[in-house]
């Protein structure tokens, strides 16, 4: 019972009274930007990051896992009150949710997303408790060629299994990884890509092209809407939360699917989103009359709020474990851990025991204190829909500025934040994705330096990546994945080829 | 099926209503199509791969001794986003007799621009007054001028958000702010 | 070849007897200007610093630690260049002040700001992993014998890691493949998890993974033993390590941590500083800091401390030619 004792460990360093403090403030401002249109999970965690910079490493994460939380259950009250979903994961909650509220059963579909989100991330948080201990015992194997590996096996699979027009993930892949070459180049000590300029001297930092990309273009791209909203008011009395919860045994079954789902595609690069329509489709596919989905049913709120959180919290096990962001909210919190001088990785297990285990207690702790939060408040927070978008942008574009000036006091970065506003902006007009871009902009640095110490180390001999089982494994299956549209279409040929068409 | 009945709340009122006076219109004229847009954006994206590949084929391409130097991997970068942003252009060009989407209309642009350039100024401002002055007079102006928001609202509103602020970083968090005239006048 | 260390001028005396200046006094807080990553040495001496003046309230506006660790610590000194005549500012270097010049061409000079105080000079050890050699002479056998080169983690490429790297090669006649990592924790992990097969860390870097024995600390590059004798391991001080010398490989090399002012800076201002930083060597964190990082007190300004800026920075400048790490 490895994982038990560190676990106790990690409640420890998280009981005392001023981690309680930011856990709670944490989780207000999180209900508030989640809540608050043009802002949302990863851009409330974005901007909100400086001030955690000058806390201590395990009271920063704390707080902005804290943020996080909130986020993922303020998305659900807009999305039930008044059918605007704050996060793409959050559109399938409102197929039945909005419909619940319509018929005046607002406050049930709120306790049930609320519960099924806690449901959700509590399975997550588990799964990664008892993963952890694992991940430490082979974190030594990890050189150079092993790193590369697993970089290189997420850039794969974002070209080989992303939706999106190949080469427009190829275009946003290649210009992130451009642009963190920039500045100087750590294995020979040369500056390149600056053109003489000393403000290109330090490279272009992930968060601010994060905040601009995200927050300033999310604004521009909100005003265009309509931004008229009508909505409906809940409060949630103790008596409905007692009668979802005496129901939940009822939708077992559900609850363990979308647990499954989420999880599943939380570790590997498949993302909150899919994971919540997944869920949503397939309880209505096991659904005895799948009808009766997208009336206000309240499955169809179990359903996807489950599994997108648990995805959410399970995308944090591949960022702290191998450095690899599984969502857009861990690529932020990643940008954050390089600011604290942490260096994500199996070697995290090792060097910062205290670290890594307060922050998974912190996801129980979260968890529990959000759910209790937001079942008591609702009311207050859903009003803060009420507050004009005439005030709230001018404020998200201060809070934006802060944060990117904040990160290297650098009156350059205001600039680089505005220019990525506007590229964020166009990009997602024409549908180049930002996903793959902010990957390489965090990763790029460390898959080259990776790759170049590996040939250093063995003498320019690409060999180094199949030399022994476990980089040679995460090597083939990484160049399987990037060629697997490919490979699927010549199975699917093959198959053919075998059986003749019947019809 | 969960008892309805039991706790059926105050029916079907709507009780938050926000109005957008502003809001675009549905039928308003598109000034550019998609398609334009993403030639342009596909021919920008060339230019910089041309510049960024020629800096790099400057620095050093090749392979020696100790693996690949400086320039090696942003070169090759560069001839991917190159080609890529190439593939993106004649898919573009043919795609363009087909059908235009509407990039933008003229009324979402006014609305665009609304904000983009108050932000612009914003930003501007921010070089010589610092941020606090500057985002206290983004805040009142686009209230007033923008959301038609009455005067002592918005003053309020930008005074009380700049001051939390400025307590919250400055002095709570030892965070630092650009500061201008204004702040220097009271010692900070 | 020879790498001479500078004697140590006994300046501190002449400042004890300053008087207090009455004149000037910081009205903003200032700013700890850091040349590396946070958690690294120059972070972690920042902090210590930043705690004993608040604790022993040797002023009254608070101090921010800024890191400024870009382009390899470049953007602190272009960060210091540029804030000309602002006394709110302070830069904790080393010796990227003469290396970075010249091996990535910055346009920057330690002539360009205000020269306020030395307060450490940091040790290089060669390490090794506790199941390697056990001895100098062991180690530099089996490196000559190895099939492949031996693999040298450090920090950074073309700095003080590497150049030792290079004069380590050139005394022992083996050859070492120099793998650069971006801090010292790392490549202190990396020589645990045998990934490379020693370093030249500075003694705080490796403290940790020494204590749970897991690397062993072959030789120190001083011409004198660390005189810290206070147990470290079970069995060991940081004074039972042989210096390289004694062991038969005659390379040393000390590194400076210096405090800077930009440059314009008015004499009075600069005082201050001068005060300030002498009365932070005398405070118990300062004391116990130094000696939990094995680090080498020292205490110049002035003069001495120009003269010794001068000397080292010839030094070092001699060392990059030879190691061929200078820009054309």
């Amino acid at each position: 019972m490895e994982a038990f004792g560190l676990l106790v460990h990690g409640f420890a360093v998280l009981l005392t009274g001023k981690t309680l403090v930011l856990m709670m403030v944490g989780l207000v401002l999180g209900v508030f930007v989640g809540v608050l249109p043009g802002l949302g999970g990863p851009n409330g965690v974005a901007i909100l990051l400086p001030l955690t910079f000058t806390m201590d490493p395990t009271s920063a994460i704390v707080m902005l896992s804290c943020i996080y939380w909130g986020a993922l259950f303020g998305g659900a009250i807009t999305s039930i009150l008044f059918n605007i979903p704050g996060e793409a994961w959050s559109v399938a909650t409102t197929f039945d949710g909005y419909p619940m509220a319509q018929q005046g059963r607002a406050a049930e579909a709120l306790t049930a997303a609320f519960t099924s989100s806690f449901i959700g991330s509590l399975v997550a948080v588990l799964l990664i408790t008892f993963l952890a201990p694992m991940i430490s015992s082979f974190a030594l194997k990890f050189g150079p060629p092993e790193f590369f590996a697993v970089y290189l096996l997420t850039f794969c699979s974002f070209v080989g299994l992303g939706r999106e027009a190949k080469h427009k993930t190829v275009i946003s892949m290649s210009l992130g990884l451009l642009l963190a070459g920039v500045g100087m180049d750590t294995v020979s000590g040369q500056l390149r890509m600056t053109f003489g300029s000393a403000e290109l001297l330090r490279g272009i930092n992930f968060l601010v092209a994060v905040i601009g990309l995200f927050g300033i273009s999310e604004i521009l791209l909100t005003m265009e809407e309509r931004l008229a909203l009508r909505g409906h008011a809940a409060s949630i009395s103790l008596r409905v939360v007692l009668s979802v919860w005496k129901d939940l045994p009822k939708y077992w079954v559900t609850l363990v699917r979308s647990s499954f789902i989420g999880c599943w595609l939380g570790i590997t690069p498949g993302g909150a989103i899919a994971a919540s329509f997944m869920g949503y489709n397939l309880a209505k596919r096991f659904a005895k009359d799948p009808e009766s989905f997208g009336k206000g049913r309240i499955e169809g709120v179990f359903a996807p709020e489950t599994a997108a959180h648990a995805s959410g919290t399970s995308a944090l096990l591949p960022m702290l474990a191998l450095g690899i962001p599984g969502s857009g909210t861990a690529a932020i919190l990643l940008g954050g851990l390089m600011v604290w001088g942490l260096n994500p990785g199996p070697l995290l297990f090792v060097e910062h025991k205290d670290f890594v285990w307060g922050l998974i207690a912190s996801m129980y702790l979260g968890n529990v204190v959000g759910l209790a939060l937001v079942l008591t408040t609702v009311p207050i927070f859903a009003s803060i829909l009420r507050v004009p978008f005439a005030a709230v942008a001018p404020m998200i574009v201060v809070s934006c500025a802060i944060g990117a000036y904040a990160i290297q006091n650098a009156m350059f970065d205001i600039w680089l934040m505005l220019g990525f506003g506007v590229v964020g902006y166009v990009f997602k007009k024409i549908g180049i994705p930002l996903a793959p871009f902010t990957l390489a902009l965090v990763l790029g640095n460390r898959a080259e330096d990776a790759f170049r110490l590996s040939m250093i180390g063995s003498a320019g001999d690409l060999r180094v990546f199949w030399s022994n089982g476990l980089v040679g494994s995460i090597t083939t299956l990484a160049i399987v994945l990037l060629f697997w549209p490919m490979i699927e279409r010549l199975v699917g040929r093959i198959g053919q080829l075998r059986r003749p068409v019947k019809a | 099926m969960p008892q309805r009945s039991l706790f059926a709340m105050s029916q079907t009122d709507l009780e938050i209503v926000v109005e957008d006076p502003t809001a675009p219109e549905d039928d308003s004229p598109a000034i550019v199509s998609s398609g334009t847009i993403e030639i342009v954006v596909s021919l920008l994206l060339l230019a910089l791969a041309a510049t960024l590949g020629y800096d790099n084929w400057r620095t050093g391409i090749s392979w020696d001794a100790t693996g690949p130097e400086p320039g090696y991997f942003p070169f090759y970068l560069a001839i991917i986003l190159g080609g890529a942003s190439l593939y993106g252009l004649i898919a573009a060009l043919i795609a363009r007799r087909a059908a235009a989407a509407t990039f933008v209309t003229r009324a979402q642009a006014r609305r665009v621009m609304a904000v983009f350039v108050p932000t612009l100024l914003f930003c501007l401002v921010m070089q010589f007054l610092g941020l606090y002055v500057a985002s206290f007079l983004l805040i009142a102006g686009f209230m007033r001028l923008i959301g038609k928001i009455a005067l002592w609202k918005s003053l309020l509103t930008a005074f009380l958000f700049t001051a939390i602020m400025f307590v919250t970083f400055d002095i709570a968090f030892d965070v630092i702010m650009p500061k201008g005239p204004l702040e220097a006048a009271f010692g900070y | 070849m020879r790498i001479p260390v500078k004697a140590v001028g006994a300046a501190t005396a002449l400042l004890l007897s300053a008087p207090a200046f009455a004149g000037w006094e910081p009205t903003k807080p200032v700013e700890i200007v850091v040349a590396a990553g946070a958690g690294g040495a120059s972070d972690q001496m920042a902090r210590m610093m930043q705690a004993a003046i608040q604790k022993n309230n040797l002023m009254k506006q608070p101090m921010v630690v800024s890191l400024k660790g870009g382009a390899s610590g470049a953007e602190a000194l272009m960060y210091m260049k540029s804030s000309e005549g602002d006394p709110n500012k302070v830069l904790i270097a080393y010796s990227l002040i003469y290396m970075l010049p010249l091996s990535a061409k910055i346009p920057f000079n330690w002539r360009e700001l205000t020269p306020v105080s030395v307060i450490a000079l940091d040790q290089f050890v060669l390490w090794d992993n506790s199941a390697g050699p056990k001895t100098v002479k062991e180690f530099v056998e089996a490196a000559k014998a190895a099939s492949s080169p031996f693999k040298m983690g450090g920090t950074g490429s073309k700095r003080e890691d590497h150049v030792l790297t290079v004069f380590l090669e050139q005394k022992t006649g083996a050859k070492f493949s120099y793998l650069p990592y971006k801090s010292g924790g790392e490549a202190a992990t990396q020589l645990v998890g045998n990934h490379t097969e020693s370093n030249v860390n500075n003694p705080s870097e490796n403290l940790e993974v020494w204590r749970a024995g897991q690397v062993r600390p072959l030789c120190v590059f001083d011409k004198e033993r660390i005189s810290y004798t206070s147990k470290v391991t079970e069995t060991q001080s940081w004074a039972d390590v042989p210096t390289c010398k004694e062991e038969g490989v005659d390379v040393q090399y000390l590194m400076l941590r210096a405090m800077f002012l930009p440059g314009k800076v008015t004499p009075e201002q600069q005082a201050f500083y001068v005060e300030l930083f002498q009365k932070v060597t005398q405070t118990p964190e300062y004391k116990e800091y130094m000696e939990k990082q094995a680090l080498k007190p020292i205490f110049l300004t002035g003069k001495d401390m120009v003269k010794f800026l001068e000397e080292d920075e010839a030094l070092n400048k001699s060392l990059m030619t030879e190691a061929g790490f200078v820009a054309k």
